[in-house]
């Protein structure tokens, strides 16, 4: 017994952790994924035909994937310009405020797609799908249809939401670009555009390409945004095509939507991924603590710094403010006059707001408060260790085909709509597997799903810190005998804490925020903030829909502070 | 050709660079010689132009490059000088044969001649091989070598090198100096070299400027800082081994052996370890001391002993084997004689 376990340990200790992190990817996404495509082939492979080639197939396919292509393309290549601008001028420049501009920055992530949707409408509906218009209709302008609904409106609210993710990433390696190659740049002669362009953008291209992707693969999948600005004049993107079909129960079509979704989104990442992994793909981490080098921006520094602080307040302050507003004004015409606190703690009263009392006299609400906090922190407990571990596996560990595996694994759930992912774990784990009772309607099932769905941003974030440690740190505690998990704790994890924090923060603001898995995985028994704001909003209470979302965004922003505070000590280094 | 007029140069306040005044004609080694933060690389920072002084002025010839008065900087292309980063800051996402044609495409060389420099560089340094290579494959030797050849490339009248061979391990640097030479040669540019290693200065340098806390202690040949060191730092500081530095008070070694021929300060002798010998009995000038360390070296040995806290080291032919307790004979006269301040008596 003891020669085959002498024989085993090396290799467990070369490839133990990616083969365990393996295992788990397989049940968390692996296996949700097969019941889709097993289902959709099933049935004799009729739904494929109807979706790709069938007189439907123009409405349900063609059209919303063009849509779909559109709004990912436009959304990607706005949040690298957006973000990167932002990132440079926070990282490279003298531009004042710099601190405050990289807070705000990553601050548009903490508010959900549907928020900034919702105070869009708020501002620019008209009245052309019924029901009153929006602010600036309120003050007599006639606001044209491209701009209250469809693909402009969706776009624009998509780039604010995600260039946040492209300015932390972009921000993060051009804080490692070390001063000296700058310096070196400097030196030849070269202009401040030429070192720009010729330099400093090469090399954080990885960071580049990392930041478009995930924005890319956000927006595809993005469902609140198209719904509540889409829908309403029937641009369809697959998503919502998707959470339609499964919404009239076609279950079969939605699935091979999903994966149809899926394959387009892989094509994009794995263009990005293959750049990625070239050769000259670098860790730019040199022993000398290089002295970030200021761009002097000139008499450019207050118009730059003017625009930096418009698009902050613009993509942050602005929607907050609105939603603030809607919540307390009983006309959406007239935002700022008569306004009432009938919608936070309003007693019933038959003559107001059709009888509904408000959101604080609300039976569920506390409830809904508290689930949604406890399955927010465990989805993100869960989904960071995994995520570190995972990265930890993938830079440690270069096993052939497994490493790929666990990578492409980890990666996936952010290209699927979490309306099909969550179908998904109901098909697999509603009915009971062998001794395992069905999940169906417990929190678990909801807490593995947000877990799965989280775990892309975890993994990429820990990907991003771990990759910045040299193998010499490990190596040189791995020489004092320490073991693998001590050196995780001991080193890996303080050196990593920066990035984890924002993983944290991310997956944590995402889990509260999410309404695409809950709305169809909580239990009417505990409901959560963003499904009773969903009810609220798709029942035409408007001001309720603003004052729940309102509650998610201080929840948000207490979560987000509490985290910079937790990372305070090392802000130096950003900004 | 390099010349420096009450340079100075202050960070919020705090003065890193002090009133420092030299000039090294053309072709000349200058090494900037001294501990790590006594300024040495603002110094040289200053020199390439990426930071301009607060007071004094730099000279490259007849051509002023910065004067603090005015706020007067040339940028740091305009100089003609090249400067190898300690951490040779090859732009990694550029071959080998990328990072040495860059600059002479900002300095819009023509392509035929950016060809011909870039093989002449690689050729110079012998890493031809390389050509294709993109840093993060090459080894550090390797790397420091792309550096040189990056440098050297736009020829540069003005070499600069910041601690470049720090990051190397000892028989590459041994090599590294070689071929730093041969390049400083082959160029006739004028260089200037920051290091902490007195190793360094001594066999590469046609001038030496020791420097301690933002101030020159001693300008000077190489020879001439080890033969008459201006101070106890700079006494303290190079030769191999360094002089010792015995205390003296009251015309006593270490305060307790009288000494006639001692002045009646306090201060520190200067003792070369070539003077010292072991003596078998108590003497006059003798003193007991706990051997630390013996040190073979070209076929003598190194014998440093501790007295009251001090450490002595003697140069000795003797192979015996030596009792933990000796006895060290001082010279009749020492070779210089600082005061309490550091400064030169005699």
């Amino acid at each position: 017994m003891t020669v085959p376990l002498r024989r085993l340990r090396p290799s467990l200790a070369r490839y133990g952790l990616t083969a365990a992190m393996a295992l788990i990817l397989v049940v968390l996404v692996a296996a949700p994924l097969a019941t889709i495509l097993i289902q959709t082939l099933q049935s004799g492979g009729g739904a494929w035909a109807d979706v790709l080639a069938s007189r439907l197939s123009q409405n349900l396919f063609w059209r919303p994937a063009t849509n779909t292509m559109i709004i990912g393309l436009a959304v990607a290549g706005g949040c690298v310009l957006l973000g990167g601008f932002l990132a440079w001028l926070v990282v490279m420049t003298d531009v004042p405020g710099r601190p405050l501009i990289a807070f705000m920055a990553t601050l548009p992530f903490m508010i959900p797609s549907f928020a900034t949707a919702l105070a869009w409408g708020s501002v620019f509906r008209n009245g052309r799908v019924g029901g009153a218009g929006g602010l600036l209709e309120g003050l007599g302008f006639s606001v044209p249809d491209w701009l209250s609904w469809g693909m402009v409106p969706t776009i624009v609210v998509l780039i604010a939401h995600y260039y946040a993710l492209a300015f932390t990433v972009i921000a993060a390696a051009l804080s490692t670009v070390n001063g000296d190659l700058v310096e070196a740049a400097q030196m030849t002669g070269a202009s401040r555009k030429r070192i720009l362009f010729g330099i400093v953008l090469p090399v954080v291209t990885p960071a580049v390409i990392a930041g478009g992707s995930l924005a890319f693969a956000g927006a595809v999948s993005n469902f609140a945004a198209p719904a509540l600005l889409g829908l309403p004049v029937r641009m369809q993107t697959l998503s919502t095509r998707l959470f339609g079909m499964i919404e009239i129960g076609q279950t079969e079509r939605g699935y091979v939507l999903a994966i149809l979704l899926i394959a387009i989104s892989a094509i994009f990442l794995g263009i990005g991924n293959r750049i990625l992994n070239s050769r000259r793909s670098f860790a730019t981490i040199s022993g000398k603590g290089a002295r970030p080098r200021r761009f002097t921006l000139g008499t450019m520094r207050l118009p730059l710094a003017l625009l930096a602080w418009t698009v902050c307040i613009l993509t942050t302050l602005l929607p907050i403010l609105l939603l603030l507003a809607a919540s307390l004004a009983p006309s959406s015409l007239s935002l700022f006059s008569d306004w009432t606190l009938h919608y936070w703690i309003g007693a019933a009263d038959p003559a107001f707001a059709r009888g509904q009392p408000g959101i604080f006299h609300h039976p569920q609400l506390i409830s809904a408060l508290t689930t949604t906090l406890m399955l927010g922190a465990g989805v993100v407990f869960a989904a960071n260790a995994l995520g570190l571990l995972i990265a930890v596996a993938l830079t440690r560990q270069k096993v052939p085909v497994l490493s790929n595996a666990v990578s492409q694994l980890s990666f996936l759930p952010m290209l699927l709509p979490g309306i099909a992912f969550a179908a998904a774990y109901i098909a697999l784990y509603g009915a009971p597997i062998g001794p395992l009772p069905a999940l169906y309607g417990t929190k678990l099932l909801l807490g593995l799903a947000l877990t799965a769905a989280m775990l892309p941003f975890a993994v990429q974030t820990g990907r991003a810190t771990v990759a910045q440690i040299s193998g010499d740190i490990d190596e040189a505690a791995r020489m004092t005998g320490a073991g693998f998990f001590h050196r995780l704790w001991a080193i890996t994890l303080p050196l990593a804490a920066r990035g984890l924090a924002a993983g944290l923060l991310i997956s944590f603001v995402n889990v509260i925020g999410d309404l695409a898995i809950t709305v169809l995985l909580y239990t009417p028994t505990s409901p959560l903030l963003a499904v009773l704001s969903y009810s609220y909003a798709s029942d035409g209470f408007h001001q309720f829909a603003n004052a729940v979302t309102l509650v998610i965004l201080v929840i948000s922003m207490l979560a987000t502070c509490a985290a910079t505070l937790l990372r305070g000590r090392r802000r130096q280094t950003f900004a | 050709m390099i010349s420096l007029n009450q340079v100075s140069k202050s960070f919020a306040g705090t003065r890193v660079v002090d009133d420092v005044s030299f000039s090294v004609p053309e072709g000349a080694f200058l090494v900037l010689l001294g501990p790590s933060g006594c300024g040495k690389s603002t110094m040289l920072r200053m020199l390439a132009g990426l930071e301009q002084p607060t007071g004094g002025q730099i000279r490259f010839g007849d051509m002023l490059v910065a004067d603090g008065g005015s706020g007067f900087a040339l940028p740091p292309a305009r100089r003609d000088a090249g400067l190898v980063f300690q951490s040779y800051a090859l732009w990694p996402h550029m071959t080998v044969a990328g990072n040495i044609d860059w600059p002479l495409k900002v300095a819009r060389l023509p392509a035929e001649e950016r060809r011909a420099r870039i093989a002449e560089a690689m050729e110079m340094l012998g890493i031809t091989q390389l050509a294709q290579r993109y840093p993060g494959e090459i080894s550090g030797g390797q790397q420091q070598r792309v550096a040189l050849a990056r440098m050297i490339a736009p020829r540069p009248k003005v070499m600069l090198f910041d601690e470049p061979l720090s990051n190397l391990d000892a028989t590459l640097r041994v090599e590294m100096r070689f071929e730093l030479l041969k390049v400083h040669a082959a160029t006739g540019a004028t260089s200037v070299y920051v290091t902490h290693d007195q190793v360094e200065a001594m066999t590469m340098a046609s001038h030496v400027a020791v420097m301690n806390h933002g101030r020159i202690e001693q300008f000077d040949a190489p020879e001439r800082l080890l033969a008459e060191p201006s101070s106890a730092f700079v006494a303290g500081f190079v030769g191999t081994p360094a002089a010792n530095l015995i205390p003296i008070a009251d015309g006593k070694w270490l305060g307790t052996i009288a000494d006639a021929a001692l002045p009646d300060i306090a201060g520190h002798a200067m003792v070369r370890a070539e003077t010292i010998e072991l003596a078998d009995e108590a003497g006059p000038r003798t003193v007991s001391v706990t051997l630390a360390e013996v040190v073979p070296m070209a076929g003598r040995r190194l014998v440093t002993g501790v007295a009251n806290g001090v450490r002595i080291t003697a140069i000795t032919d003797s192979t015996d084997r030596l009792p933990s307790n000796l006895r060290f004979r001082l010279p009749p006269a020492a070779a210089a004689i600082f005061d309490s301040e550091g400064k030169r008596i005699s």
